[in-house]
C-alpha cells in the first residue's frame, strides 16, 4: 500500500476496442501481473454480470485501483477504466473516456482495424487523451501484424509503427505495454487544494448503503463527514466512506484530485444523482460542472408490460433501480388497450434494449413483454390553418392518416467494414433495407469500406444481426445519428379477432408495406396457438385491410386414454398445459405469446 | 366401489406405438410372476374389491394354468366372491377356446379382445401380432364359449388409416353383436419405435378429428351411447371396472408398473419386472397425496370425461366439504358462463362437440 500518493505517480487509462479484440482478457492480465489477481479460472473480472461474459461483451463501465513499481523503481498507481466496445454503449465510453488521461487502444492481430476501433478512437481523440496502439493476439498464427500497423497509421492517423506487440493471452507484451502506459500517460493535472470536483462516471445501487457514485476527483479531496452538493440538482450529502476498487471494494481515508474511486453518502433517491453530473463544495456552489460529458440521446423506444397486470407495481420498483445504473434509458408511464399499464423505454440501441430487457428479466426477476421497438418519428399535421410538428416514439400513437401532412424519420450515416467475398451480399442486404450507398473504399486488399444512409428503423429491426449473418460474422459496422428526413411512411395497425391491438401497430415504408404485412400475419397465425374459435388476423393501413390469415379452430387438443394408472401424469399434463397459459398475454379473448409482439424483428432471418 | 387390476407384462411382440410396461420373451418367468403377484397381494389381505380387470401385456398369454393360479390365488386372500364386473384383456393370436372356458369357469365374464383394426395393412404398419381374420374368428370363438360382455379396441388413426377402412371396422364390430368399443385416438408417445420412424401417412390431429367425428356418429346411428371421449357401448354396458377410475374410487394395481388409489393416496410400482420379482412388496413409487381442493379438481376432470353423466358439484360437496371445493366450483360456474360447460342444476357436463378438445377447458379447473 503506497502512502505517498503524489500526483505524478497517478495514471488513469482505459482500453477501448472493438468488440472481441480481447479487451476484458487484456485488462484480466493486467491485474495477474500487477498482482492484484492472483488467480484467474476463466472468469473475466470486469466482466462480472452473467450476460456480459455470456455475450463477450462489456456493458457496465468499471474501474480498478493498480499499485505498480515500474522497471526503474518508481511506485505508481494505474486506474484502469473499463470501457464497453459496442456501438450502443459509446456513451459509456465517453462518459469513462473524460475520467482518464489515456487509452490503449486495440486492434485484434487477426481482424485489423474495424468499424468500432474508429469509432473509440475518435471519441479518444477528441476527448483529447494520450493514446498508446496496441496489436494485440500476436500469438494466433494467422496474426497480420505489419498490415494492423498500416491501418493503424492510414486509417487512424496514429503511429503504426510505434504499436505495441501484445498477447492479452500469453501476457507477451504486457510489461511493456505497463512501462508504456506511465512513461506515455500524463499524470492527472489537478489542484488538491481547489474547491471540490469530482465527475460521477458510473454509480450502482447497494441496498444497504443506497446509491454509490463512482467519481474521478478533479479537484479538491473527498474524505469521510464531508459535505457535498450535486451540481445539478444542488442536492447535499455527508460522505460516510470513500474507498477504491481493487476490484472488490476497498474503504480508504480520503480521495484526492486525480484519483479514480467511489463514494457512499447515504443517497437514497434514485432521483438524487445522475451519472455525468458533478459533485461539488456546498461552500463554493460556483464550481463549474465537468464539461463535454456528451448528453445522449435515445434512439430506440419500445414498451414493457408485466404479463400479469397485478405485477405492474413491481415492474415499476425494479425499472427505477435498474436506471440508477443506466442513466442513458428515458422512461415514462404508458398505457396500452391490449396490454394495460406499462412503461416506454427509450435506449441507445437495439443490443442496448436487448440487454436491459433480458437482465430486467433475469436479475429483477420481472415477466414482462417487450413491445416491437420505434424510432422518434416526426410528423407534420395539418387541422386545417393549423400546422404542428410532433415527435412521435410510438406508433399508436400516430394522428389519423387524413391529418398527415409528411413524415420525416431519423437517418444514420454507418460504416461498415466487409471482406470482399461478401460485399454483394452485404449490398444487397442493405439496399433491402433502404439504404444508399454514399461511399465505398479498399482500406486493404482483404475489406472494404462502404459507407451508407440508412433510415434508422431498419437499422433497430434486426438489420444489425442480418449483417453478421450475410457476412458470416465478419462485418462490422457503426452509425451515427444524420438527421431527419422526409419518407413513404404509413402506420400498418393488426387486428386480432377484429380487435385493434395498439402494442403490434409499427411504421412501415410505403412500397414494402403490403409484403411486410403479410409476411407478419403469416408469422402471427403459425406463432398464435389455435383456440377453440376461430381467430381472423388482419393487416390494415386506416381502415383498409392489407392481408388477413385465419387460425382455424383447435379439433384435437385430448386426452384419449385415462384410466388408473395415468391419472397422475395426465393431471400433471394439464397443470402444466395451464401453466403454459399463463406466460401468455389475453388480448381480448385470444391468448398471444410474449414473442408476438417481438415478432416482426424475426422476420427476414427466416425468409 | 373399489377395482382390482392385476398386470401382465408379457406380449407377444412389441407394437410400434405401445408405451405400456410388457415385455416380450419373458414368459418363462410366468409361474415366478403370478406368485409374486400374490406375494403383493398378500399385503392387503381381506381387502373387499367390487371389480377385476386383468390387463397388460397380452393376458391371454398366461394360460389356462396361469389364470387358474391367479384366480385360486386372489380368491383366497381378496373378499371378492361377488364380483360386479370381472375383465380380462386379449389378443387375437393368443386366444384359445381352453382359455376361453377357463376365463368364464373363474367368473371372468367380460372380455376386452385388442382388434386395432381389420384392415392388415394398418395392423402390419403398427407391428401388431396378429391380422383381420385372426380377430374375426377370435371375437367368433369368444362367443361361441358363452361372452356376452365383449369389448374391442380399435385404434383411430393409424398409418394409412382413412374413413373407408375405419367405417368398415367399426361396422363389423358392430355388426357382429358386440357390446362394447373403446376407440383410442393414436398418441406418438416418446421413446416408442413410433415416434423414432414416423411414418408419412400418419393422420394428422385434424384428419384424426374429422375420422372421430364421422365414427362417434356412426356409432350413435349402431346404438352405441358414447358414455366416455373414448368409450362407446350399448345400454348398460358400460364398464364398471373404468366408470370407478373417473368417480375417482379407490383401486388396487397389482404388478410391475401397476397403479394404485388407495386411502387417499396414488402410487405406482415401479415398472420393472426382475426386481418385481426379487422383491414384489417394495416397488412402490410415485407416491402421491394431494390436498383435498386439489383431489376435488382431480376428481371433476375425471368426471367430466363422462359426457353423459358428467360431474355433480353436490356430490363432491359431500365428498370433499364445503370449503375444499369452493375454488373448483367458482370455475366450474365460470366455464359454464362462458358457454364452455353445461349446466344442468348441479351437474355440470362438457359439451359433445368438445369431447376431442377438452384438454383446454379441462385444464381451466387446475393449478391455482
Amino acid at each position: 500500500m503506497l502512502i505517498s500518493q503524489e500526483m505524478n505517480n497517478i495514471r488513469n487509462f482505459c482500453i477501448i476496442a472493438h468488440i472481441d479484440h480481447g479487451k476484458s482478457t487484456l485488462a484480466d492480465r493486467i491485474l495477474e501481473l500487477t498482482g492484484v489477481l492472483h488467480t484467474t479460472d476463466n472468469k473475466q473480472v470486469l466482466d462480472s454480470m452473467d450476460l456480459e461474459r455470456e455475450r463477450g461483451i462489456t456493458i457496465k463501465a468499471k474501474s480498478v485501483r493498480i499499485p505498480y513499481k515500474s522497471k526503474n523503481g518508481r511506485d505508481f498507481i494505474l486506474n484502469l477504466i473499463d470501457t464497453p466496445g459496442h456501438v450502443d454503449f459509446n456513451y459509456e465510453v465517453s462518459r469513462s473516456l473524460k475520467a482518464c488521461e489515456g487509452a490503449v487502444l486495440l486492434v485484434d492481430a487477426t481482424q485489423g482495424v474495424e468499424a468500432q476501433t474508429i469509432a473509440n478512437a475518435y471519441l479518444a481523440i477528441d476527448a483529447g487523451l494520450e493514446i498508446i496502439p496496441v496489436i494485440n493476439k500476436i500469438d494466433l498464427p494467422n496474426a497480420m501484424v505489419d498490415e494492423c500497423r498500416k491501418q493503424i497509421s492510414d486509417m487512424l492517423g496514429l503511429s503504426g509503427e510505434d504499436a505495441l506487440l501484445v498477447s492479452g493471452k500469453s501476457g507477451q507484451g504486457v510489461p511493456e505495454l505497463l512501462e508504456r502506459v506511465v512513461e506515455r500517460v500524463p499524470p492527472p493535472q489537478t489542484d488538491e487544494s481547489a474547491p471540490l470536483r469530482c465527475l460521477v462516471f458510473d454509480s450502482y445501487y447497494d441496498s444497504y448503503r443506497g446509491i454509490i457514485p463512482h467519481v474521478r476527483v478533479f479537484s479538491g479531496t473527498l474524505t469521510k463527514g464531508v459535505k457535498i452538493m450535486l451540481k445539478s440538482t444542488g442536492k447535499t450529502f455527508e460522505v460516510d466512506e470513500v474507498g477504491y476498487f481493487t476490484p472488490e471494494i476497498l474503504p480508504s481515508a480520503r480521495l484526492t484530485a486525480g484519483e479514480v474511486g467511489y463514494l457512499g453518502a447515504i443517497i437514497r433517491e434514485v432521483g438524487d444523482i445522475h451519472v455525468g453530473d458533478t459533485i461539488i463544495s456546498p461552500d463554493f456552489p460556483d464550481t463549474p460542472a465537468v464539461p463535454g460529458f456528451r448528453k445522449v440521446l435515445p434512439m430506440v423506444f419500445c414498451g414493457i408490460y408485466p404479463i400479469s397486470t397485478n405485477d405492474y407495481p413491481k415492474l415499476t420498483m425494479a425499472l427505477e433501480k435498474y436506471i440508477l445504473n443506466d442513466s442513458s434509458i428515458v422512461y415514462e408511464k404508458e398505457t396500452s388497450a391490449a396490454l394495460g399499464h406499462g412503461y416506454r423505454l427509450g435506449f441507445l440501441g437495439m443490443l442496448h434494449m436487448d440487454i436491459t430487457i433480458e437482465r430486467l428479466k433475469r436479475e429483477y426477476g420481472q415477466d414482462l413483454i417487450a413491445t416491437m421497438p420505434s424510432v422518434i418519428y416526426k410528423v407534420i399535421t395539418r387541422r386545417g390553418e393549423k400546422i404542428e410538428e410532433l415527435f412521435i416514439d410510438n406508433p399508436s400513437r400516430f394522428p389519423e392518416p387524413n391529418f398527415i401532412e409528411h413524415i420525416e424519420e431519423p437517418m444514420v450515416e454507418a460504416r461498415i467494414f466487409v471482406p470482399n467475398d461478401y460485399i454483394g451480399s452485404v449490398m444487397e442486404l442493405s439496399e433491402k433495407n433502404r439504404g444508399s450507398l454514399k461511399n465505398m473504399e479498399h482500406p486493404d486488399t482483404r475489406r472494404a469500406l462502404l459507407t451508407y444512409e440508412f433510415p434508422l428503423a431498419e437499422i433497430i429491426t434486426g438489420y444489425y444481426d442480418r449483417l453478421k449473418s450475410v457476412s458470416r460474422g465478419y462485418a462490422s459496422m457503426d452509425y451515427e445519428f444524420t438527421g431527419y428526413k422526409t419518407g413513404p411512411l404509413v402506420k400498418v395497425d393488426i387486428l386480432v379477432k377484429e380487435n385493434q391491438v395498439d402494442a403490434l401497430s409499427y411504421i412501415s415504408d410505403k412500397d414494402s408495406a403490403v409484403t411486410k404485412a403479410r409476411g407478419l400475419i403469416h408469422k402471427l397465425r403459425k406463432l398464435i396457438p389455435r383456440h377453440l374459435f376461430s381467430i381472423p388476423l388482419q393487416a390494415a393501413i386506416g381502415g383498409k385491410i392489407i392481408a388477413r390469415e385465419d387460425i382455424a379452430p383447435v379439433r384435437k387438443d385430448v386426452i384419449a386414454k385415462c384410466y388408473g394408472g395415468d391419472i397422475s401424469r395426465k393431471r400433471k399434463l394439464l397443470e402444466k398445459q395451464k401453466e403454459g397459459k399463463k406466460r401468455m398475454k389475453m388480448v381480448g379473448s385470444v391468448e398471444v405469446p410474449q414473442e408476438a409482439f417481438l415478432l416482426l424483428l424475426k422476420m427476414e432471418d427466416e425468409e | 366401489m373399489r377395482g382390482l387390476y392385476v398386470h401382465i407384462p408379457f406380449c407377444v411382440q412389441k407394437c410400434s406405438y405401445c408405451d405400456f410396461y410388457s415385455l416380450p420373451n419373458r414368459l418363462n418367468s410366468l409361474k415366478a410372476y403370478i406368485e409374486a403377484v400374490l406375494q403383493e397381494a398378500a399385503q392387503y389381505d381381506q381387502l373387499r374389491f367390487e371389480t377385476l380387470y386383468i390387463g397388460g401385456g397380452t393376458p391371454s398369454l398366461v394360460g389356462v394354468n396361469g389364470l387358474n393360479d391367479l384366480m385360486t390365488g386372489l380368491t383366497g386372500i381378496f373378499r371378492i366372491p361377488k364380483l360386479v364386473e370381472a375383465t380380462i384383456e386379449a389378443n387375437p393370436e393368443s386366444i384359445s377356446q381352453d382359455f376361453l372356458q377357463s376365463a368364464l369357469k373363474q367368473g371372468i365374464k367380460r372380455l376386452s379382445i385388442g382388434v386395432q383394426s381389420l384392415s392388415d395393412t394398418e395392423l402390419q404398419k403398427v407391428g401388431r401380432a396378429h391380422n383381420a381374420c385372426q380377430a374375426v374368428q377370435a371375437i367368433d370363438l369368444a362367443q361361441k364359449e358363452g361372452f356376452r360382455n365383449i369389448s374391442a379396441d380399435v385404434i383411430l388413426g393409424l398409418p394409412g388409416q382413412n374413413w373407408q377402412s375405419l367405417m368398415t371396422t367399426l361396422e363389423c364390430l358392430t355388426g357382429w353383436g358386440l357390446q362394447h368399443l373403446s376407440m383410442y385416438c393414436l398418441a406418438v408417445e416418446p421413446h416408442t419405435p413410433l415416434a423414432a420412424n414416423l411414418p408419412g401417412d400418419l393422420p394428422c390431429d385434424d384428419e384424426q378429428a374429422d375420422l372421430y367425428w364421422q365414427a362417434v356418429e356412426l356409432l350413435g346411428q349402431r346404438g352405441f351411447k358414447q358414455y366416455e371421449i373414448s368409450n362407446f357401448c350399448l345400454p348398460g354396458y358400460e364398464c364398471q371396472h373404468n366408470l370407478n377410475y373417473w368417480h375417482g374410487g379407490e383401486y388396487l394395481g397389482l404388478g410391475p408398473a401397476a397403479a394404485s388409489h388407495y386411502k387417499g393416496c396414488r402410487y405406482k410400482n415401479k415398472p420393472d419386472l426382475d426386481a418385481y420379482l426379487a422383491d414384489p412388496c417394495g416397488q412402490k413409487d410415485e407416491v402421491e397425496k394431494l390436498r383435498k381442493p386439489e383431489k376435488a379438481a382431480e376428481e371433476a376432470i375425471l368426471r367430466l370425461r363422462l359426457l353423459q353423466e358428467g360431474v355433480d358439484l353436490s356430490g363432491l360437496i359431500q365428498k370433499y366439504g364445503e370449503n375444499n371445493i369452493m375454488a373448483l366450483a367458482a370455475r366450474l360456474n365460470q366455464l359454464s358462463m362462458k358457454g364452455r360447460l353445461l349446466r344442468d342444476g348441479f351437474i355440470y357436463r362438457l359439451k359433445p362437440e368438445d369431447a376431442l378438445v377438452s384438454n383446454t377447458i379441462l385444464s381451466e379447473l387446475l393449478g391455482d
